[in-house]
């Protein structure tokens, strides 16, 4: 998903002069070839986000298309209110790219674990909020994002999941992407990012009655889909490596509420920061997130009337 | 305009005046008259709630009708009583203070990119250079030798809560920016041809430096009871304040 990231942000920087990258000293490798390639597109803003953001907004209001890079834990959150007043009061076109959202940081801590960037950034008026999933939700993701010409969240979570596409996709903004359709599915799965792949690996292997989507589009979202999901499964489980206030469930919940009052249970991060330190996985465990606490969970809502 | 509206922010505006007259009357460049025009020179009033000064500017300009400002916070109006980027002639969306700085920054990084002679200025209260972002933006406009940014910072000496020194001492605004690589000075913000040449003399400098001045000036200026009085930061004009004023402001301008 990184090289993906790297090689479409290369893409578009040569097809557009005025695509500028826009980093807080974030990215060392990630950017070898932009550096090397568009050198004069290419601008380390220091370690100083708040001024970075403010900076796009300049730019963009002069004709620029900004994509500005950092960590999840500071693009968007720590730069909530420059995103907010700058840029989408304005409809400003600038990219915001979190990177390693979700627990991707396992061994550093709270700081640099992104677990409340969506339902941050969703509540902002005129602000887009993807979330791929693999390296061709990625780019699409990212190609949708500089041809809306207007401001959008990127979330990149864990990048070397499995895909969970075989090939290029070209979705309208907002589609569900099914991955898996089961005959006479009973059960929905419908997964955002790194959990995408979870879902996937889950319904093959221990779930046959369910049809699963991947969602890279938490706003816009296809409402109408989303209502047709909803009628058409009796139980519909959300999965996102992110708060479980405020995201892709949240978002579902609140369409289905409104539309089509269906059984939806929220797998996600519960309302509470990391205890300990470890790998990725270990991380994954502490908050229930594993495949076996998963699929526990999945099991006592699947039995339950 | 703040007698109709009932508004606050009367000091914060008055320290400004003559500070916009001379920018909009002998250096903002807007071609054709139009505050949305591409060539045009950028104005970020960063301490929005400074913004009634910049209103009377854009009515002379001919940008607002005499009715915005009998009609001032009039139920679906839509100058408010902070700086907002919807109303033409305002760059920036701020309140927020510390905002501002940087879109100038942003601004004048991209005329530099496109290798245009578009002038920033940038307006920064004295106050509002407690946020940190200013010094963030101000390392950067150094760093990329950001000739064509100005800041100009209103030293009026108080912030909402007191005096600026009681609060959080600034020492000597003028020495932290030259510190931080900017060619600073610092100027009487009440006199007209002292600020003007101050502005001149920068923009001939041969320096690639950002430029600030340090615009000392009097809250409340022109009405001899706001002076120095921040109570005007938060005061509503009673009918009796405001026809006191009105003469006074009229005197002035004889």
């Amino acid at each position: 998903m990184r090289e993906a990231f790297s090689d479409t942000l290369l893409a578009l920087a040569k097809a557009d002069p005025n695509v500028l990258l826009l980093t807080g000293d974030h990215g060392y490798a990630l950017f070898d070839a932009f550096r090397r390639e568009c050198p004069k597109q290419y601008i380390n803003a220091g370690i100083a986000e708040q001024n970075m953001v403010g900076m796009a907004a300049g730019l963009a209001r002069s004709g620029f298309k900004p994509i500005v890079y950092g960590l999840a834990a500071f693009i968007p959150v720590r730069v909530l209110e420059q995103i907010k007043l700058d840029v989408a009061h304005d409809q400003l076109p600038v990219i915001f790219i979190g990177d390693g959202a979700g627990f991707v940081y396992s061994h550093l801590g709270t700081s640099h674990q992104s677990t409340e960037d969506i339902a941050c950034t969703r509540a902002i008026p005129n602000l887009s909020v993807y979330s791929p999933a693999d390296a061709h939700e990625l780019t699409t993701c990212m190609k949708s994002a500089y041809q809306s010409n207007s401001a959008v969240y990127i979330r990149m979570g864990k990048s070397d999941r499995n895909s969970v596409h075989s090939s290029p996709i070209a979705p309208t903004i907002g589609d569900l992407l099914v991955i898996k359709q089961s005959r006479n599915s009973t059960l929905a799965f419908i997964a955002t990012g790194s959990l995408s792949s979870t879902a996937l690996a889950l319904a093959n292997t221990q779930y046959p009655n369910a049809s699963v989507w991947s969602a890279p589009f938490i706003k816009p979202i296809n409402t109408k889909q989303v209502i047709e999901i909803c009628k058409q499964h009796q139980k519909i489980v959300t999965f996102e490596e992110h708060s479980v206030l405020g995201g892709l469930g949240s978002t579902i919940a609140e369409i289905s509420s409104e539309h089509n009052p269906s059984q939806i249970f929220r797998i996600g991060i519960e309302d509470r920061f990391s205890t300990h330190c470890g790998s990725y996985n270990y991380l994954l465990k502490e908050h229930g997130l594993d495949e076996g606490a998963i699929v526990q969970k999945i099991d006592r809502f699947v039995t339950q009337k | 305009m703040a007698y109709a509206g009932s508004t606050v922010h009367i000091g914060c505006a008055f320290s400004i005046i003559e500070i916009l007259a001379v920018l909009y009357r002998q250096y903002l460049r807007y071609p054709e008259n139009n505050p949305l025009g591409q060539a045009r020179d950028y104005l970020v009033l960063s301490k929005g709630h400074g913004v009634m000064a910049q209103y009377a500017c854009m009515r002379e300009m001919g940008w607002l009708p005499e009715e915005a400002f009998t009609q001032y916070f009039s139920d679906g109006s839509d100058l408010k009583g902070l700086s907002d980027s919807r109303v033409p002639g305002l760059e920036v969306t701020s309140g927020s203070l510390g905002h501002g700085f940087s879109v100038g920054v942003g601004l004048a990084l991209g005329a530099q990119l496109r290798n245009t002679d578009q002038k920033t200025y940038v307006i920064v209260g004295d106050g509002e250079i407690n946020e940190g972002p200013i010094w963030e933006g101000a390392l950067f406009a150094a760093h990329h030798q950001l000739k064509n940014f100005m800041v100009i910072v209103d030293e009026n000496g108080y912030q909402a809560m007191g005096k600026t020194n009681d609060i959080l001492d600034l020492g000597s605004i003028q020495a932290k920016f030259e510190s931080f690589g900017f060619e600073a000075i610092t100027v009487d913000g009440h006199d007209e041809d002292a600020f003007s040449e101050a502005i001149k003399q920068l923009q001939i400098s041969s320096s690639s430096a950002p430029k600030a001045i340090i615009a000392k000036t009097i809250k409340g200026k022109g009405v001899s009871f706001m002076e120095h009085d921040n109570v005007w930061h938060y005061t509503r004009l009673s009918e009796d304040a405001y026809q006191k004023a009105l003469q006074e402001v009229a005197g002035e301008s004889k």
